[in-house]
This record gives C-alpha cells, sequence and structure tokens, in this order.
C-alpha cells in the first residue's frame, strides 16, 4: 500500500525542524523511515507532513566528550555506529549491536534515534543504552531536556517525547568496565534481550556497580535490580554464581508479556539464560584484560 | 558466456519486465477492498463517497457482475468479486478503479461496506463438527478434474473431496502383525511468499480480452476466463513476462477473473498489482492433519500401511481437490507395502484459500510419513535407515498397483547422501543426524505443444506456454532445441509467454515443463530438422541419410551447405524459415506417456543438527540432498531447483506457519512473517543430483525441483528424536516447541 498524501520539508537548522513540525496539522521528524514509512504505508500512521532532518548538520556526530562521556548524534545509522572507530574501542558491544539490527537495508538508513523514537518494544538499542545508564536529549520549541533511557519509553510503541520534540543526541557515561549484550530471536525482531554493564573498582578485580536491563518483555526495558544488587562490591569470578543465586527471584519480578514472540515463562527462562551467557563473557572479557 | 541463461542476463542488468513494468496505454489502476470478516452477510455497500473522489473511474462490486455467475477449476464455488457473502478475512468485495494508484488506494478507504457475522468454521475440527456452517451451501462439480476417480464432494458439508484407494487387506494384515504404530502429525498453512506478488493487468474490448498476468497456468486462465465471460478462446489472450516466483501460488486461476471483471466494467485496462500482504491473503498452502498407521512383522518389513489426510482447503476449493488426492499417494513413500488404506480430504473452511505450493500435498504426507517411520524403528528397535532399506521398493517395482513402477532405486539416493556426511566420522554428542526420503508422483499431464523456427541465417525461435518463472525453463527449452538442431545456444531464442503466439501446452508446474514441453520442443525441432534436410533432398537431389545437421547448416558429407544457401536456393528468394511443430499427447511415444507419473519425483534428505538446549533454538549446520533427475540440462539451474526446493523446506520446518485465530489472519505481513535467509541455510550443503539417462524426457531427462522440498522437516526432526527422544509432531519446530518438549522430557 502507499501512504496517504503529505507534504514534505527539508529542514537545515534543529530549530527549523521543530518549528516546521510544531506548524498546524501534524508533522514528524523524518530521517531513515525504516519504521515511519512502513507505519505509514501500511496506514497505522498518518501524518500531514514529514520533516527531514538528514540536511541538518552535527545530528551524525559521535566524540567522547570532555567530561568522558560518548556522545551519539541521534542521526547516526545502525551501520555508521557499528564502523565507529570511538565505539569500536570504548563500547563495542554497541557496535556490535547495531551490525546485527534488523537487516542490512535498515542498517543503512535506519537511525538509533529513529529506533528510540518508535518505541517499539522489540527492539536492540533501548535495552543496551538503558543498561549504559544513558540520557537522551531533546529539543522542542522551548529548549532542550535530558531524559533517561530508563524513563524514554512510555508504553508499547510511545515515548515521553513531545511530538515537536526532536531527539538530538544520546549521551552516556564512558564505560569502565565490560558490557555485554545479547539477544534472542527468531525472526524479525528479538523475542528477549539483555544488556549488562560493570563498573569496575581500581584494580579491576571487583565489579562498583553493575547496570543490567532485560528487554522485549514488557513494553520498555526492565531493570534487574536483586542481579545489581548481588553484584555490587562482588570480586568478578564470583559473578557467575552470584548472579545464579538471585537469578529465579529476579527473573520472578519481570513482567512479562504473552505475545507472538513466545510465552511469558519460556522468555522469562530465555532473559536468564541470555544473561547468564552475559556474564560469562563478561567475567571472560575481565580475565583477558587482567 | 554464450551458455549463460539468458533472462539471467536480463535480470541482472535490470532489463527483465514483470507485470507492473509494463503500461497499457489508457491503463486505469485498481485496488481491492478485503473483507474484514471472516465469514459475514454483506448486508451493504456504499460506494458513492468513493465514487465521487477526483479520478475515481468506478467501484467495481458483486452484484454488477453476479450474472457472469461463479468459476473454478475443479469445482464451481468462487464468484468474480463476493456478491452477498464473505468467506474469509481479505476476500475482495470491491475494486476501487482510478486514474492513479494513490487515488485507488484513497478512495478504497472510503468504501463503507456493511457485515453482518455468520457462524464460522475456521478450523478443519470445527468445520467437520456436527452442525458445522456450511461454507457452501452446494458442490458444482464441474467434471474437469485430472486425476483418477474425479472430484468427490460431499453434499450438505464442508467436505469438498475425499479420495480413496485401498490395496489388499489392512485389517487382516494389522491381525498378524508383530506390531502396530500410529501417529498423529499437523502441518501449518504456508504463505508461497514469491517474492513478486499477484499483479494483473486485464484489457476488456468489447468480445475480445487480454491479460497480462504472472500465471503459471496461461491456459488455464484462459479457459476460466472464457468460459466465466462467454468468450472464444480465440479471443482471449493471456501474455506472460517474466515472473517473480510462483512456487504453485500463481497456478491454475488466481486474480484473473476479478481484474478482468474491473475490466469488463469500465471497458479500459485495469491493473491490479498487489502487495505483498495482500498476495499472503489470496492463497496458502493447505494445512493438514495426519494420521498414520504401519504394521510390521518381527523382521521389520511392513505388511500395512494406513493413512487418513485432512487438508484444511480454506474459504475456496481452487486445486485443493488435487492437493489432497496427491497427499494420499505421496504417503506411500518409495516402499513397498503390499496393503494400504489410504484416505484424503479437503475440507472448506473460513481462512485463505488452499492452493498448489511445490509438491501438491507432498510436504505435508512427508512430514507424517518420514516422521512415523523413524518412531516405528524405534519402537521395534531397528536402525531407522535399515528399517528403511528393509522395505524400500527396488527399481522396476510398483508401490502401488495403478502407479508406474519406480524408475529409481532410493537406497542408491541414501547411500549418498550418507557419503556425503563420511568425510566427518560419527556425529558428535552435540551433534545429531537424521534422515527422510520421498518419491511422489508428478501430475505431469502428457500435453503440450511447441513451435522451432529455423531461420534463413540459422537463428531459432522456440515458442512454447512455459512460463519464465526464474526455474530457467526458457533457456532449456532453448537448449533443447540447439542440441537437437545441433546449433549453438546462442542462436535460439526462446519467446516469451503469450497465448496468442504460442501453442497449447497444459501449464508450468508438477516439474513437467523440461520433460514433457521438452520433449514437444525436441519434437518440433525434429520436424523443423526434418524439412531442411527435406530441401536439400529435394534441391541437392541427394538421399537423406548422407545429410546432417551442422553449425550453421547441412553437412552433405563432401560438403556443408549453410542454411542461406539451401533457403536460397530451394525458395529462390534471399530470405525463409522453416516451422517445426512438435505435439506431445498420452499417445505420444506408442503410449508410453499416458501411464502415471510418467516419471518419479525422488529425494533423500540427512540432516545434521545441533540443538540449543537451553534455548530450543535448532541449528542445521549439515545437510545433503540427492535426487535422481535422469539427466542434467542446465547444472546451475538444476542445482538451484534442488537447492531452492530445500532452503523452503527449511523455513517449513523451522520458520513458516499462517496462523489464524478463529479464522483471522495474525502474520500475514512480510515482517510478522518469517522466512529463511540465506544465513538460515546450512553452511554445508551438498546437492547430489543422480544421473543415469533413464528418464520420459530429452537425453534421459526427469523432471525436478520439488523433490528436495519434502525431506527436510522429518529428517530433522528425526535428528532431534535420534538425539533427545523427543518427537515433535507439528511444524514449525519453533525453538519454544523444542525447548518445552526438551523441559517435558526433564
Amino acid at each position: 500500500m502507499l501512504p496517504t498524501p503529505f507534504e514534505f520539508e527539508r529542514a537545515s537548522t534543529i530549530a527549523d525542524a521543530v518549528s516546521a513540525v510544531g506548524q498546524e496539522g501534524d508533522g514528524m521528524f523524518y530521517s531513515g523511515g525504516t519504521e515511519l514509512l512502513l507505519a505509514m504505508k501500511m496506514r497505522v500512521i498518518h501524518t500531514e507532513r514529514l520533516v527531514d532532518i538528514k540536511g541538518i548538520p552535527g545530528l551524525d556526530r559521535i566524540v567522547l566528550n570532555d567530561a568522558n562521556e560518548l556522545e551519539i548524534g541521534s542521526r547516526c545509522t545502525h551501520m555508521k555506529i557499528a564502523g565507529d572507530s570511538v565505539i569500536r574501542e570504548h563500547v563495542p558491544a554497541l557496535a556490535s549491536l547495531c551490525a546485527n539490527v534488523a537487516n542490512v537495508r535498515v542498517r543503512s538508513v535506519g537511525t538509533i534515534g529513529g529506533n528510540l523514537c518508535f518505541g517499539e518494544p522489540h527492539a536492540d538499542p533501548p535495552t543496551l543504552l538503558g543498561a549504559l545508564d544513558a540520557r537522551l536529549v531533546l529539543q522542542g520549541p522551548n529548549g532542550t531536556r535530558s531524559v533517561h533511557a530508563d524513563d524514554f519509553i512510555r508504553s508499547e510503541l510511545e515515548t515521553v517525547r513531545e511530538p515537536d520534540e526532536l531527539m538530538i543526541v544520546i549521551i552516556f557515561p564512558r564505560p569502565t568496565g565490560p558490557i555485554t549484550y545479547r539477544r534472542f530471536k527468531h525472526g524479525e525482531r528479538p523475542s528477549v534481550n539483555v544488556g549488562m554493564v560493570w563498573s569496575m573498582e581500581a584494580g579491576a578485580h571487583s565489579i562498583k556497580s553493575a547496570r543490567v536491563r532485560v528487554g522485549a518483555l514488557g513494553s520498555r526495558p526492565q531493570p534487574l535490580k536483586a542481579v545489581e544488587g548481588v553484584l555490587k562490591g562482588l570480586p568478578v569470578h564470583d559473578a557467575h554464581r552470584a548472579i545464579q543465586s538471585v537469578l529465579a527471584q529476579a527473573l520472578d519480578e519481570l513482567d512479562v508479556n504473552e505475545d507472538r514472540h513466545g510465552s511469558a515463562d519460556y522468555k522469562r527462562h530465555l532473559a536468564g539464560v541470555l544473561l547468564l551467557r552475559n556474564a560469562e563473557e563478561a567475567v571472560a572479557m575481565r580475565g583477558r584484560a587482567t | 558466456m554464450s551458455s549463460v541463461r539468458p533472462d539471467l542476463i536480463e535480470k541482472v542488468t535490470g532489463r527483465a519486465e514483470y507485470i507492473t513494468d509494463l503500461t497499457v496505454p489508457d491503463m486505469l489502476h485498481g485496488f481491492v477492498v478485503r473483507s474484514p470478516a471472516v465469514h459475514a452477510r454483506i448486508a451493504s455497500i456504499d460506494t458513492s463517497a468513493a465514487r465521487s473522489m477526483d479520478g475515481v473511474v468506478d467501484v467495481l462490486i458483486g452484484e454488477d457482475v453476479a450474472s457472469f455467475g461463479c468459476w473454478g477449476v475443479v469445482l464451481k464455488d468462487r464468484p468474480i468479486i463476493a456478491i452477498d457473502r464473505v468467506r474469509y478475512v481479505g476476500e475482495p468485495v470491491a475494486i476501487v478503479i482510478a486514474e492513479t494508484i494513490e487515488i485507488a488506494e484513497n478512495a478504497a478507504e472510503r468504501v463503507d461496506v456493511g457485515y453482518e457475522e455468520l457462524p464460522r468454521a475456521a478450523t478443519i475440527q470445527k468445520a467437520m463438527a456436527d452442525g458445522a456452517p456450511l461454507i457452501h451451501e452446494h458442490h458444482e462439480n464441474l467434471q474437469d478434474f485430472y486425476f483418477k476417480g474425479g472430484a468427490k464432494p460431499t453434499q450438505g458439508s464442508n467436505i469438498f473431496h475425499t479420495y480413496r484407494n485401498n490395496v489388499g487387506d489392512v485389517d487382516a494384515a494389522e491381525a498378524a502383525a508383530a506390531y502396530v504404530h500410529e501417529d498423529h502429525f499437523t502441518f501449518p498453512a504456508i504463505s508461497h511468499f514469491a517474492m513478486e506478488p499477484h499483479a494483473v493487468i486485464a484489457d476488456f474490448k468489447g468480445d475480445s480480452l487480454t491479460v497480462w498476468a504472472g500465471a503459471q497456468t496461461p491456459t488455464a486462465v484462459q479457459k476460466v476466463l472464457s468460459r466465466l465471460f462467454g468468450l472464444q478462446l480465440a479471443k482471449v489472450r493471456v501474455i506472460v513476462p517474466f515472473v517473480g516466483g510462483g512456487f504453485g501460488g500463481k497456478a491454475s486461476v488466481k486474480i484473473e477473473p476479478l481484474v478482468a471483471g474491473a475490466s469488463w466494467k469500465v471497458q479500459r485496462p485495469v491493473r491490479v498489482a498487489q502487495s505483498i500482504s495482500d498476495s499472503m491473503l489470496t492463497c496458502r498452502r493447505l494445512g493438514a492433519e495426519v494420521t498414520i498407521r504401519t504394521a510390521v512383522d518381527a523382521k521389520g518389513r511392513i505388511l500395512a500401511k494406513s493413512a487418513k489426510l485432512l487438508l484444511d482447503g480454506g474459504a475456496y476449493s481452487d486445486t485443493g481437490s488435487a492437493v489432497a488426492t496427491k497427499s494420499a499417494n505421496r504417503i506411500i513413500g518409495p516402499y513397498a507395502v503390499p496393503n494400504l488404506r489410504l484416505e484424503a480430504s479437503a475440507i472448506y473452511t473460513n481462512t485463505v484459500p488452499g492452493a498448489a505450493f511445490r509438491s501438491i500435498g507432498g510436504p505435508q504426507a512427508v512430514w507424517a510419513k518420514e516422521s512415523h517411520m523413524d518412531n516405528v524403528a524405534a519402537a521395534i528397535g531397528m536402525d531407522p535407515a535399515e528399517f528403511r532399506l528393509k522395505n524400500l521398493a527396488a527399481r522396476g517395482e510398483r508401490t502401488r498397483p495403478d502407479l508406474r513402477a519406480l524408475d529409481m532405486d532410493m537406497s542408491e539416493l541414501m547411500g549418498r547422501v550418507t557419503q556425503s556426511f563420511a568425510s566427518e566420522s560419527q556425529a558428535s554428542n552435540r551433534r545429531s543426524r537424521g534422515m527422510a526420503v520421498a518419491a511422489t508422483d508428478p501430475a505431469n499431464t502428457p500435453i503440450a505443444n511447441a513451435i522451432v523456427r529455423l531461420k534463413i541465417d540459422g537463428s531459432i525461435l522456440v515458442s512454447v506456454s512455459s512460463i519464465e518463472v526464474g526455474q530457467g525453463a526458457h533457456a532449456t527449452m532453448a537448449r533443447i532445441a540447439a542440441q537437437t538442431l545441433k546449433q549453438p545456444f546462442s542462436a535460439v531464442s526462446t519467446l516469451r509467454t503469450d497465448t496468442a503466439v504460442a501453442p497449447y501446452d497444459w501449464g508450468t508446474g508438477a516439474s513437467r515443463s523440461t520433460v514433457v514441453v521438452g520433449l514437444s520442443v525436441e519434437n518440433a525441432a525434429l520436424d523443423a530438422a526434418d524439412q531442411i534436410l527435406d530441401m536439400v533432398v529435394d534441391v541437392w537431389e541427394l538421399p537423406k541419410e548422407s545429410l546432417s545437421l551442422v553449425e550453421g547448416g547441412v553437412s552433405t558429407g563432401s560438403e556443408v551447405l549453410t542454411f542461406h544457401q539451401i533457403f536460397h536456393r530451394t525458395l529462390g528468394v534471399d530470405s525463409g524459415e522453416v516451422v517445426g511443430r512438435g505435439a506431445i499427447t498420452p499417445r505420444s511415444k506408442k503410449g508410453a506417456l499416458a501411464e502415471s507419473p510418467l516419471f518419479w519425483e525422488t529425494s533423500a534428505g540427512l540432516a545434521e543438527i545441533v540443538v540449543d538446549e537451553d534455548t530450543g533454538e535448532i541449528h542445521v549446520p549439515r545437510y545433503a540432498s540427492a535426487a535422481d533427475v535422469g539427466r542434467v540440462i542446465d547444472r546451475v539451474a538444476a542445482e538451484g531447483q534442488d537447492e531452492g526446493a530445500a532452503a523452503m523446506g527449511f523455513g517449513h520446518a523451522l520458520y513458516e506457519q499462517l496462523e489464524f485465530e478463529d479464522g483471522q489472519p495474525v502474520n500475514a505481513t512480510p515482517i510478522d512473517y518469517t522466512i529463511p535467509r540465506i544465513s538460515d541455510v546450512p553452511p554445508v550443503f551438498d546437492t547430489i543430483l543422480v544421473e543415469n539417462g533413464d528418464g520420459p524426457g530429452p537425453g534421459g531427462a526427469k523432471g525436478m525441483g520439488e523433490g528436495a522440498i519434502l525431506p527436510v522437516a522429518p529428517a530433522i526432526a528425526n535428528a532431534l528424536f535420534s538425539a533427545y527422544g523427543i518427537r515433535i509432531t507439528d511444524l514449525p519446530m519453533t525453538p519454544e516447541k523444542v525447548w518445552r518438549a526438551l523441559q517435558k522430557r526433564k
């Protein structure tokens, strides 16, 4: 099918784009269009105006900033992130996640910002970005605000972003320990995914703190608090056993939908499998590092 | 380069034309409004809002064409467009016809249809239950069923076909057996998922109709349209450009009557180009419920086999009757079984109509039969390969008295796939192997015609009704003509399919083109050769025995006369051609082609699997496929056909299922419906084509391309059974299903 008729504008600054979307009638930002155009063609999204942000300079920058944080422009394609030397050096798990998002056509034009803004529960980036403690910077008509990745997705296909707010950049502290991400999929989108990020104590033998997010089970990624708690301050080689000791309880606390990707008990089980595999990988990475 | 298929050059350079590349002058665009209801009476259709939109020319609805009545290929059960009732979600209820596709699609949203829900029967069980709502009140048999026994609908029920075939005395054999084992298997509906969805342009002009369609059986389309609209066959022209995949989903007749109806209404050319989602609501493979029982003696010899297959035919019969009959034949396998009780029924349900699909009824039957074989072997404590070998019918032996004797040796195919794995000794603990075999009886229908024209410059035109759907039929026909006439392949062109030019053929499917159409091309080429030689005999006054065709002309033994010299001197002008005609009928070759099947389409598959026990995911690192194809004509195309069929088999085995919830399609979009990608195909894949030159086709060829799909699912299931003792009885073998089975075992 074809989308219903719409106007098309190209913005060259963020302010222009924001004001173009905010004009009368429904406007939407457009970049890769891999989710948006599909939804428009299926006629589940109607918009009167698409505002193309691809001509806005600076939205596809990737840098390590002076505050020792990584900044990823919202308009970076998955392919760009996958191949970026800064990301590959500091967050290899994110590079590899982006190298495996969806399919090659999506990766080459689809953007990380677009992926987040779509609010699809069965997506890869939100889970790892939540674990990376990322904040998402939105710019609207009244200035910018920053939203924590954990708080960004409100419910299935719905985010806290206002229609005339443009996500401009994703920022997270440069990780100091192993970052792991795994997903299970049998089809186009992940059924379950798990991201885990460890911050290390000086000397790198103990975990200072851990962030664990499980995605695709509910409307948005969920933390595994019990696992995060048990890992805090723990020597690396005790991590796997410690996770196992609290795993059942931690998994029970997850909110799990039953959907086409599987029944609740199966997907809950998979989350545990992926988490333990992440833990093994993280321990092995630490082993190599020391 | 000269031997590269010309159609592939056209495709990779983007020159190849498909329906949607064509524009017919004055052409309008149709967009189909589809039923959202599973089973409902159409209470009202208001098209006024749509009609009032700029650029909308007309809207076709059922009452416009109700007077033409219904059409069908076996049973006459289908209106051109829903008249007063819809029987499945996706059934066309209106076509908005407009100047552009955009206008048509926007106006389609304004067609207001009122539905009154009717009781539904969306599964086989519900359709066969007492008091089930009748999806069709009566069954009108066209008496046009090409298998023995005819179509057998059961009036007053949703059963639109039942086929039975009994041999010997199953009850007595079971009573005497050492062991009797019964299993039940199910098989889901599966989408054809051709890359090119259905697309048709129809141009009604007074008493003539031209249709451009991606149709596998152009002459069937011609016949149905001729009878439906009361047109002479000679006034109905079907043109088939390149087709982007069919797999049976474009066989018989699909949306051609619908688009022709739209063109009839406006008396202008109308194009309907469906999306892949539309095509997923147009047809699909028949799902099945299979009960199979085998009786064996104390030595493991099969004494009797009985099978009951119920096939979910969807809302309209299409060729579901043929699918059912074939499923009963194909569940026998390459085994010698003295007593058989076979029954297959096709059932109407309120779901997308079932249709032919690569090896009709084959995957359903072989899934059950070959999984069952390993179960029986395990039950009697015999190695499954040994159990098969013990019970194989030998070459020349019949598997059923009314079917041609086996023309191949299945133990050879089993040996070849096993050898293929021999380089790596036994499967490790984590890896396990499973095998399955199949012997199917293609409905080859030995009826075809061909025209081969040899021109003065030595160039050759081949004209056949076979379509080029990616399988390489046109290049194969060119190769057969080139070989027969001893001319280079590059001298031969095969015309795109056009019923106004090409002579009658039954259709492209059932692995028949290489054999049946190929033989007619061979005959036509021989006829052309004869005419050329006769010219030389006449004009040069030489004995025919001394003459032979050579590249570019005729050798007399002492010199070579060019075609140019022959035509010029014989006709007295510097131009001309000979027109060779070849026909194949059941009477050809002294009736040798009449017995069914013309050849056996056979396949053996050996799969090695690795299971992720934590997730239930099955990986297939290695697969070997063997088929007896008689003789390979184009190796790349032949291997491609075999590998493509197996890859489709991986989809059936592990991924695919067109799901319905109480008749409502759940995943009929390319996002939600998963087919295997190239990365899902086993990294080590051995394709073995056995050539003994003993087929009925040109050079001893047999047909192929449908066999390799058959063993994949049961081979994988058997590997799973062998490693873990778990038996999956319904497809696809999703990770969750496997994980649950593994859990249950613990």
